[in-house]
Formats: structure tokens, C-alpha cells, sequence
């Protein structure tokens, strides 16, 4: 088995009472674009952090591009990452911040060209100071200097904030550009529809803990089926929620969850009983994690 | 390739801070070379030292010695010892320390730093350079000022004979720097260590008084860092290697704890 760019065992991290992150086991592949789905506080930043060695564990441990994150530093030279509150030094301009990082990162800002043209920024914003910035541009700096030194593996902390729309579509085509390249992208958001869009496998993160893990398409396969009827008569002889989970009851209309495998006993059943109108469809997956959230 | 890191971080700091050194350097020059145009010609020695019998020892310990004000070295000695002077050196030292630390992760940019192949010991260690390296620049404009002085207004004392000030004085706030530093290592924010070792140094400096005209705390006086740091007795005598090897031995402990602390805390 070759090395996980990511691989983490049983990674706890409490502060005091507080537990950020319980025994999260992992592993993420190389070339993979992996999202970390979960509600504020659910221990998405402090799993970041803890991957790029600025926060040590309580328990258990992490590897990064094979490497352990408790151990020296040389390992991060081939790792991107943007934080989720991205601060910089507000006197310098966006080109100087831009190599003093790559300098720091100790090697040559290969993609950095291709990565301002696709986020559009030009050289008149880069000689600008950041201080000037608006928390777009910054973050559009904050991606550039994350990707811009050829990383193996980058670690982005809800990369799409304050980017307008069209920059957002500009970012996603560069994340799928950088895992062709072979980089492997952790994700972190609460943004489900671009989860949904860009990741190959999702985690999903609630209160420090992992509820699930998968690939986007499976779990989207797996979900229950959102099945709408809308029957002729006011009392109608079929009771649908022995088929599954009634969430919406409004005169005739009724909407259900129901198991994939179910689907086909709850048709037969409404063959025999007057249906004006049958709508099944997949459920969102924004939805099923919505109802994880709650 | 590790060094053009080390060199990205210092000059980061460098270029931050630059203006503030510049601006504070040319301040110390020139009240130096003031001083060297107010202290009393060999000839007016005599009368001063009249009047300095006169005042009250609480008065004359600020200049180190009773008879310190009563010549030309003595009075360039006091240049050195001023409040304005300690005044500039602290706020360099406090500035760089508990900016490149404490200030970095307040701000929130210590992230892009840490999370690049830096070792911790270097962002202690640039913080250091920078601060230690500003202190020369601060010290070489402070006797440079005097130097001009004393070549346009020549007195008892030449300028190879209080190399020695600044050099002490080097010593005295890279010794403050370390424990700014130790402090810098704890915090998450600048404030915080701006308002301990502020507090720090001038207690130390008014235990230092204190010691010397009080008796019942007269054995206090080594506590202070400032016990160490005696002007008017290095252009009498020359440096102490005691109390060089104590202001050296504060600077390298604290750099070691500083290195230590920062190392294994969660930023």
C-alpha cells in the first residue's frame, strides 16, 4: 500500500473540558480531492491544525505524506495550506507577500503565474498593499500562496469565502487542474453544494466526532429516496409511513423518506390505491447532512 | 536552504521595523551628542563637584555615583544611563519581542508562517537576531553621537574610551530581550507582554534605586538587572566581567527558554 497523504489515528485534541476532536481515524489518498464537512465548532480547523503540526494532540496521532506531524518540519515544504481566517501583514504588498512565503517555503513558486491568471488578479493589484485589499482579493492572495510552490498535499480551511461567484467557478476548475497534477486537496467546509461539486470522499465532522466517511457518490447512492404522492382521495386506504419517514403532510400531498430497497414495496402498494400524482426523487445530500447537523 | 529561510524571516522583521530603529538610532545620537556639549570642561569639574556634595543622595544616584556628575566622563557616562536612553532601548527591545511572538499569533499571520518548513527555533531566533542587531544599530548611533560631539568639543575622554557603554548596554537589553522573549513565548497576544515586561524593567530599574539609597533593601540590589549596568564605573574602570557574564548569562537563558516554550506550545 503506498503512503496516504493524509493518515490519522484515533486524533484527539481536548482543551480542558472542551474535546475538539475525538479518536478521528482517517486516511486520505494521494490525488484526492477530500472534503471535511461539518457545522462551526465541529473540530474542522483544530483537525487542520493538528495535520499541520501548530496544535499538538491529547491522544493518538498523524501522519502527513507519510511523515509524523510531531516531528520536524522539513516535511511541510511539500504542503499548501490556507487558513480559515486568513490574516496578512497589511504593509506589504501582494507580490512581497507572495515571495517572502514562497521563500519561507524553500521552494520555487512554480504555479504561481497560471494561479493569478486564473483568479484574476493583475500586477497592478499584486504591487498594491494587502492592507488595501478587499477580503476577496485577500483571499484570492491566500489560495495563490497556498498553491503557488507545486505543493504535494494542500490543506484548505473554507478556501471559497469571500470569493464573488464567477472567481468561485474559476477556483473549483483550479482544484480539479491541481489534484490532475496529482496534489491532494483537503477541503474543509460548510458550503455542502461545493463539497458536493468538487470532492471525490467526504468526512463529516459533529461535535469533534466522525459521523460519516465516503465517497460523495455512494453516499449519494446510499441516501433515501425523497418520494412525493399526491393521492385522489382525502382518506386514502394506504398508510405510506409504514414505508418510511414522513416529513411533509399537507392535505393529499405527502412527503417521505424512503430506504432505497423500500421504494419498490411502496410502488406496488400505491399501484392499487388512486395516485393523482408520484414524484421519487434522490435526496440531496445537503439535505441528509442537514439532517445529521441537526 | 535553511539559511534563506532564516534570511526571509529576519528581513521580514527587518523591513517591519525598520523606520521605528532609523528614527529612534538618530533620536540617541543626537541627545548624546547633546550631552556632550552640557557636561562641564575639566576646569568646571571642580566647582560641580561642590554642588553635587550639597545634594541629597536620593538625587545623585540616579547618575550611579555621587561624583558622576562632576566631570566630563561622568556626565557622558550619565548620557548612557539616562532615562530617555533606557527609554529607546526598551521600546526597541519590547516592540521586536512581543511583536515577532505573542503579536504574530494575535494578528493571526502566525499560521502562514509556522505552517511553512520553519522550525519554531527559528522564528525565536530571527525575532532575536533582529532585536540584538537593532541594539548595535542603536548603540553604534548613540556613541557616534557622542563621538561627533567630543571631536567638535574636545574633553577629558576620547570615543575609543566608552566603546565600552554601548557594548554593556548591548548586553544589559539583550539580557531584557530574553525574558521579552520567554514572556512573547506564552502569550497569544502583543498587549500582554508589552505591559509585563514594560512593568518588569521598571521595577527592575526602581529596585535598582531604591537598593542604593535605602538600606533595608540595599540586598535586593543584585535582583536587579540594572545592578549590573553601572556606566560611570565602566568609563572609570573598564567592564566587570561579573557583571558581564550575569547580563550574558539573563540574555542566553532566556533566548534557551524562549526556544524551549515556543517550541512545544499550540499556537
Amino acid at each position: 500500500m503506498s503512503a496516504a497523504a493524509i493518515e490519522t489515528h484515533d486524533l484527539t485534541k481536548h482543551y480542558g473540558a472542551i474535546r475538539a476532536l475525538e479518536r478521528l481515524s482517517l486516511r486520505v489518498e494521494p490525488g484526492e480531492i477530500f472534503g471535511f464537512l461539518g457545522p462551526n465548532g465541529a473540530g474542522k480547523t483544530t483537525t487542520i491544525r493538528l495535520l499541520l503540526g501548530l496544535i499538538a494532540p491529547t491522544a493518538g496521532r498523524a501522519q502527513v505524506l507519510g511523515c509524523d506531524t510531531s516531528t520536524g518540519s522539513t516535511w511541510r515544504q511539500d504542503v499548501g495550506y490556507l487558513p480559515g481566517t486568513l490574516a496578512l501583514w497589511p504593509a506589504l504588498s501582494g507580490a512581497r507577500t507572495l515571495d517572502m512565503l514562497a521563500d519561507l517555503t524553500g521552494r520555487p513558486p512554480a504555479w504561481r503565474a497560471e494561479l493569478v491568471e486564473r483568479l484574476h488578479l493583475s500586477d497592478a493589484d499584486l504591487a498594491r498593499r494587502v492592507g488595501s485589499y478587499s477580503d476577496g482579493m485577500r483571499q484570492k492572495i491566500g489560495i495563490v500562496q497556498a498553491l503557488q510552490c507545486a505543493p504535494r498535499l494542500v490543506l484548505l480551511d473554507e478556501p471559497s469565502k469571500g470569493l464573488d461567484p464567477l472567481i468561485q467557478v474559476a477556483f473549483y476548475d483550479l482544484l480539479f487542474e491541481v489534484a490532475r497534477r496529482h496534489t491532494t486537496v483537503f477541503f474543509s467546509s460548510h458550503v455542502l453544494p461545493e463539497v458536493e461539486r468538487v470532492c471525490h470522499r467526504v468526512a463529516m465532522l459533529r461535535a469533534g466526532a466522525l459521523v460519516s466517511l465516503g465517497d460523495v457518490d455512494d453516499l449519494r447512492r446510499a441516501l433515501p429516496r425523497k418520494v412525493t404522492v399526491v393521492f385522489r382521495d382525502d382518506s386514502p386506504a394506504v398508510d405510506v409511513a409504514e414505508f418510511g419517514r414522513v416529513v411533509e403532510r399537507s392535505g393529499r400531498r405527502v412527503v417521505l423518506l424512503v430506504a432505497v430497497d423500500r421504494v419498490p414495496a411502496l410502488a406496488a402498494r400505491l399501484a392499487s390505491t388512486p395516485v393523482a400524482d408520484l414524484l421519487v426523487e434522490p435526496q440531496r445530500l445537503e439535505d441528509a447532512f442537514l439532517e445529521q447537523y441537526r | 536552504m535553511i539559511d534563506r529561510r532564516y534570511a526571509a524571516l529576519v528581513v521580514r522583521l527587518w523591513r517591519q521595523h525598520r523606520v521605528a530603529l532609523l528614527t529612534m538610532a538618530a533620536g540617541l545620537a543626537l541627545f548624546e551628542f547633546v550631552i556632550t556639549r552640557i557636561a562641564p570642561a575639566p576646569g568646571e569639574a571642580g566647582f560641580l563637584a561642590g554642588i553635587l556634595a550639597l545634594m541629597p543622595p536620593q538625587v545623585s544616584a540616579f547618575a550611579s555615583d555621587e561624583l558622576a556628575l562632576a566631570s566630563p566622563r561622568g556626565v557622558i557616562a550619565f548620557g548612557y544611563l539616562h532615562p530617555f536612553f533606557l527609554a529607546l532601548y526598551s521600546a526597541w527591545t519590547i516592540r521586536v519581542t512581543s511583536g515577532a511572538l505573542a503579536g504574530e499569533i494575535g494578528r493571526g499571520t502566525m499560521d502562514l508562517l509556522a505552517a511553512r518548513p520553519v522550525p519554531r527555533l527559528a522564528l525565536v531566533l530571527a525575532a532575536w537576531v533582529v532585536m540584538a542587531g537593532g541594539l548595535i544599530v542603536l548603540g553604534g548611533a548613540a556613541w557616534a553621537g557622542t563621538a561627533v560631539g567630543l571631536s567638535l568639543r574636545p574633553l577629558e575622554v576620547t570615543p575609543v574610551e566608552i566603546v565600552a557603554l554601548p557594548a554593556m548596554a548591548w548586553l544589559l537589553f539583550t539580557g531584557w530581550g530574553g525574558i521579552a522573549l520567554v514572556v512573547g513565548a506564552t502569550r497569544r497576544e502583543a498587549g500582554p507582554v508589552i505591559a509585563w515586561v514594560s512593568g518588569l524593567i521598571a521595577t527592575s530599574f526602581v529596585l535598582d534605586f531604591l537598593a542604593r539609597v535605602w538600606t533595608p533593601v540595599q540586598g535586593l540590589r543584585p535582583l536587579s538587572l540594572f545592578a549590573h549596568y553601572r556606566p560611570a564605573d565602566i568609563v572609570r574602570a573598564g567592564l566587570s566581567p561579573g557583571d558581564s557574564a550575569v547580563l550574558a548569562g539573563v540574555a542566553i537563558i532566556g533566548l534557551a527558554a524562549a526556544v524551549l516554550v515556543f517550541g512545544r506550545r499550540d499556537l
